[in-house]
Order: structure tokens, then sequence, then C-alpha cells
């Protein structure tokens, strides 16, 4: 138990004092953001019990307790100090850390579409184009969206009809990923190994004659896919519709709930938006990522941004069997040295780097600008995006590149 | 039978914190003394102990000098891509299984039922590490299951039961409960995030580089055969690599595990004194991967070499 206990205000397990002071560090802990819940509250007393509340092993206790994830552990500690030295401080901490705190009570925003589905209904020239799809510019189906666009050049939310684009390209256009032999197996009729347990059952059923061996088959598992997106000024009209169609087609309800999907955004630095791909809808999506780009519609500093993929992430998601899709249109500001260091090694740690390039719409198109020139050397294989026949292109070259 | 938490592991190194750090001192890992509290606590609550940080800097080395201190057997749980039920808990002969039946029924035992139940005894049952550290004898063993973060999701679900209660569910037995706890370790190098229905089920550090002194005392400990000059100046050149501003140039900073065997190497080397010229030579020791034994410079490591000499 506690040795030489000095820190009296704490007051002892007995009194009530010190669960009372726990559970108030817990609740503000919750409050910044750290998940506790209250079988770790109630362990956290355990601890305290164990080790006493008069030494650095109080805080250190607590935090093994309490804390499960390391960049926690920082809050954990800035909270610590203040609530246990002068809690006054720790509101004001607090009110620091959460500046939305206030602005929660605002009644919740309408998503456009929301609102466009509320309004009344106009003429039907607002009726989706007749099916020459495949012609359908992606530019065109912005043309809706224009006056929206100007007034905040940002991500925001799709409108209505962008929503209906937008679905449509996800279903219509499936993006099937390439699979792979995963090591796990599952009982089936080919395979290398046998299914002894099932082999076991059948036995049993016929006096212990194994009539036909089971076999383990592997499971067949999507590649696992990293995309890296430029939200740079020249990029603005495909980032926002690429994302989107790729949040669709490569829901877990398209693809598969096994897929591995880590999505990047990349200006003068680099955003990482898989937290943002979690969100089941589009729109929240798109209003998630837009909130975390610091730079949307900026410049362009493609290899500084790989350089931090690179140190920050990069044992978290490139791996040999890893598909790179870089959607980009080469004008990099970057240093081109940097840049071809990079993509280097991007190319050389992951399993395919596909180059989706919205500038290929145009006609005798190449590479020259520096940044390009790059990507078009690097790259395994280049692709067009901006419009929905070239986006059908895309499964099938996603298939052919992975063969080469 | 579960030990009660009333009775928790008593062993004479455990009675306090302080104990348990010169236990472990005692078998030469010198842990901190909030890695101290953290061990210590997670035998005192009997609840696994989850070790994240990076590679090298300890965690597994930390189960088995547990496992020497608490003069435990130490069975380890290696995690890989596609791990296993039956490669981590258990699995049937099916052979001998089969073997039996066939027997069985050369001696015209007709009793389909019967056979079954005697094809699923103990003596048929293939005990892998999670099973065997649940049927330790007293006092228990130590559990280290090592990069967790290895194994893929259905592995971690698979692993709940065993983390919460200390016991598993076997279809054809019935549940298998921990005759004495064992004291497990969970390492993680973060190549993903653990799911929180796992985190919850355990005690949790963040295991970072060791500070100077504690990184000398390991080198001293771990290589005798050191001077005192030249493993000071192991440890302050391998300390300095790691932090700012150096750290940025490198796509992975030695651990200490990395530190010891670079100090191993100079010894064999027969150095006396860490120059540029010896680092450069050397740094393959230090670094694993081209590109960062390029990145380290002479002039760099004359940059890194210099304050540990006027120090000295």
């Amino acid at each position: 138990m506690a040795e030489g206990t000095t820190i009296s205000q704490l007051g002892d397990a007995r009194t009530g004092k010190l669960a009372d002071n726990l559970t108030g560090f817990g609740r503000t802990l919750r409050r910044a953001g750290v998940p506790v819940d209250a079988a770790r509250m109630a362990l956290a007393q355990q601890a305290v019990m164990l080790v006493g509340v008069g030494r650095e092993d109080f805080g250190a206790a607590l935090e093994s307790v309490l804390i499960s994830r390391e960049q926690d552990r920082q809050v954990f500690r800035e909270l610590f100090d203040a609530y246990f030295k002068n809690p006054g401080i720790a509101q004001k901490l607090l009110a620091q850390m959460l500046p939305s705190a206030e602005s929660r009570a605002e009644p919740a925003k309408r998503r456009p579409r929301v609102s466009e589905a509320l309004a009344p209904v106009r003429a039907a020239r607002d009726a989706p184009a007749p099916r020459e799809d495949d012609k359908i510019d992606l530019d065109a189906a912005m043309t809706a969206s224009d006056l929206q666009r100007l007034r905040h050049a940002d991500f925001n939310q799709l409108s209505a009809s962008e929503y209906r684009l937008v679905e449509r390209l996800a279903r219509e256009i499936p993006l099937p990923l390439p699979r792979y032999a995963a090591r796990r197996t599952r009982p089936g009729t080919r395979g290398g190994r046998p299914h002894w347990p099932g082999a076991m059952q059948q036995a049993a059923r016929t006096g212990g004659e194994v009539l036909r061996v089971p076999l383990l088959q592997r499971r067949r598992q999507p590649l696992p896919l990293c995309v890296l997106v430029d939200v740079s000024g020249s990029m603005e009209r495909y980032a926002r519709l690429l994302l989107a169609f790729l949040h669709a087609a490569t829901a877990p309800r398209h693809a598969g709930a096994g897929l591995r999907r880590d999505v990047f955004a990349f200006g003068t630095g680099l955003t990482d938006l898989t937290p943002a791909f979690r969100l089941a809808d589009t729109d929240a999506m798109l209003e998630a990522a837009s909130q975390a780009i610091p730079d949307f519609a900026g410049g362009t500093r493609l290899g500084d941004s790989l350089a931090r993929l690179r140190v920050q992430h990069a044992r978290r998601l490139v791996g040999r069997r890893t598909l790179v899709l870089l959607v980009s249109d080469g004008l990099d500001t970057g240093a081109p040295e940097v840049l071809e260091g990079e993509l280097g090694w991007l190319r050389r740690h992951c399993g395919r780097l596909l180059w989706l390039n919205p500038l290929l719409r145009f006609e005798g198109y190449a590479p020259t600008a520096r940044g390009a020139a790059v990507l078009h050397r690097q790259a395994h294989g280049m692709v067009a995006v901006h419009n929905l026949s070239r986006l059908q292109d895309l499964a099938g070259s996603l298939a052919e590149v992975l063969r080469q | 039978m579960n030990v009660s938490p009333a009775a928790p592991v008593t062993a004479p190194a455990l009675s306090s914190i302080d104990a348990l750090v010169l236990a472990l001192q005692g078998v030469g890992y010198f842990a901190d003394r909030r890695l101290a509290t953290a061990v210590f606590l997670a035998l005192q609550l009997q609840r696994p102990l989850l070790l994240e940080g990076e590679p090298g800097v300890g965690k597994t080395a930390l189960a088995q000098a547990l496992a020497k201190v608490l003069s435990r057997s130490l069975i380890r749980l290696q995690c890989y891509d596609g791990l296993e039920q039956r490669e981590a808990l258990y699995e049937w002969n099916y052979a001998a299984q089969l073997l039996h039946m066939r027997a069985a029924e050369g001696q015209g035992s007709a009793d389909m039922a019967q056979v079954e139940r005697e094809v699923y005894q103990d003596r048929y049952l293939i005990r892998r590490p999670l099973l065997q550290a649940l049927q330790a004898p007293a006092p228990g063993a130590v559990l280290l299951i090592d990069e967790v973060d290895r194994a893929d999701e259905p592995f971690e679900a698979f692993l709940l039961e065993y983390l919460g209660e200390y016991q598993v569910s076997i279809p054809e037995i019935g549940t298998v409960r921990a005759t004495a706890t064992p004291v497990t370790i969970l390492t993680s190098n973060r190549t993903r995030d653990l799911h929180d229905a796992v985190k919850r089920r355990c005690l949790y550090h963040w295991l970072d580089y060791p500070e100077r002194e504690r990184e000398l005392a390991i080198v001293r400990a771990q290589v005798p055969d050191a001077s005192a000059a030249l493993a000071t100046q192991v440890a302050d050149f391998v300390g300095r690599l790691r932090s700012q501003p150096f750290a940025n140039a490198f796509q992975r900073a030695p651990g200490i595990a990395e530190s010891v065997e670079w100090a191993k190497a100079l010894v064999a080397l027969d150095t006396i004194v860490v120059d540029p010229e010896v680092v450069s030579d050397t740094a393959g020791i230090l670094f694993k991967q081209r590109e960062d034994v390029a990145a380290l410079t002479r002039d760099m490591a004359a940059q890194l070499l210099q304050p540990a000499e006027t120090d000295a």
C-alpha cells in the first residue's frame, strides 16, 4: 500500500475521495477523446490500491491501465499533470483541446442532396442524361455543381446529381480488385492439404473408413489497396469525384469485407484519409475528408508527400502485394530528384504502382512536365480516368498491369 | 481451477515495484520504473500485458526475463499472417484417431457413439502453445504471444476468450480453464492497429527507446568484454542517432538489440575508440536497410561522435 502518502487531498479509498477523483479523471480523459470504459475505471481503482498514491508510480499505474494506444499517451500525461496538480487547469486544457466543443449545439447542417431532395421539383432538365452514358465526361457532370464549387472551392458534399452519378458509376462500373490466395484456409474440394477434422467426422459415420478426404483450400482475398490522391488546385475537379467513386466501388458491399484500403491525399502535405474512408456514407466520407485536408486546392509537392508517407506510414501499408493507385496529373512543384527517389522506393516496395492520369483526355498528351516524366518512368502503368468508358477500363487495366 | 484474484503471484521478487526492478536487473533486464509498474500491476491484477514499441526495444526480452525471475517456463507463440487456431491452441492426432477407430471396428465394437467418445480422449490431443500455457502445472507458465499484429483479425477474435478468462473452449472436450494463471505478455510492432476488444483485456505499455543510462547499463551487462569507454561511446552514439534532428535522415533507427550487436562487433574488431571510419565500416550492423547505411555518411558520423568525445 501507499508508502509515505504525501498527497493528502486525494484521500484514500475508504473515504471515497480517491474514487471520486479517479472517476472525475476518467471522465476528463473520455472528454479528451481517450476511450475509457467503466471496467477500466474499476481496474484503475485496484491498480491504485496496489501501488499507492504517493509516488510517480501512481501515474505510471494509471497509464498502463487506462491507455491502450500510443497516440493517447501525451494527452494522458498532460491531463494527469494538470488534473492531479490543479483541477482548474484541466478544464482550461480541455477547452483548448476541444475548440469545437461549444459549437456542437448548432443544428446539424443539411447535406446538399438532402436539401435538394426537399426542394420543390424543378423542370425535367435536371433529370439524368439519356443513356449515351459512355460519352459523358466527368466535366459535364460537374457543371451542375459549378455554382456551388465557385462558392466554396472545397470538397464538401456531392450535389444530388453528382451523387446519382457516383452511385451509378459504382454500380455500373465494377472495380473487381484482383485476388490472391491468402494463407488462411477453409474446407473445400480443391487444395493441397487434407481437412482432417472433416475426414474424422465422415469416418465416424462409416466405422472408421475414410471414403473421401476433404481438402483445405486457401481463401481468396482482394489485394490490399493504397490510394494516393492529388488534391492540388489543378486536380480539384477530378479528385473529389474520383475519391467518391473509389469509396463507393471499394465499399465492403462491393469488394467484400476483407479488403484493406489505405487512402492518402497529398497537396503540399500529406493527409491520412483512411479513417474518413471507413465511414459507410460517401457524403460523410467527403465531408470528413474535406475537414481533414488542410491544403485543398493548393500546390503539389509529391516528392515530399511521398517521403512523409515512407517515414510515417510505410511499415503499416506497403507490402509486396499492395496495389498502389496514384491519382495525379503530374504537375509537381517539388524537386524532381526527390520525387524520383521516393517513387523508386515506392515502386520497389509495393506490388504494382498504377498512375491514374486525368490529363490523358487530351489527344496527343505526352508526359513532358518534369513530374509527369518521372511518374511515367516509375509507374508500372498509366490509365486515363476522365470519363466513364475510361473508368470502365480501369478494372481491366488493373488486371493487365498485375499480369506484367 | 482458476486461481482466485485474492491469491496473486507471490514470488519474493514481486513484493514491490522496487523488488521487481532489482529482480529483473538480476537477470540482465534493465527496466525503467514505469515499465516495472506496468509489469507489477499485470502480475498483481492477473491481466495480460500488451507491449508496443519499435523493433528492438526489448519487448520479447522482457518476457524471457520475467520467466527467469519467476522461475516459470516460457511458452512462446510466434504470430504470423494466416496463423490458425490449430497452430495456436490444439489439434487432434487424426492418424492415431483413425487407427483407434479401425481397431475398435476390428474388435467388433458396434457402439459407434462409444468409439467416438474414446477417440476424443486427452491422449489424442496435440497441445499447442495456448493450451500448454493453460495446462502448465503450478506456478504456471509465462506465455509470450509475440508480434500479435502480424496475425490477422480472425485470430485476434479467437484470442479474446483466452485473454479475458484464461480459458478456451474445445468443442469435443469442453472448456479448459487455467490450472494456474499464466503470465501473459503480448507484443506488437504496430504494423496495424489491434482491435479494441483485445486492448480492453490487456494492460498497456509503450516501450520507448531507453534513456542513455539504461542503454549504457544494458550494453555493459550484455557485452562485458567492452571497455567502459567503448560502451559509453556506443550508448552515446546510438542515442544521438535516434534523437532529433538525425532521426529524420533514417528510415528506421537502431534498437537496443542493434546497439548490443554493434558493441559486440566493435569488441570483436578490437576497437578501442570509435571513429568515423569504424562507424562507416560497421554501419550494416546498426542499420538493416541499404538506404540507411548509405545515409550515414562519414561527415554525419563525425558530427555524431563529436559531443561524446568532448564529454569524455
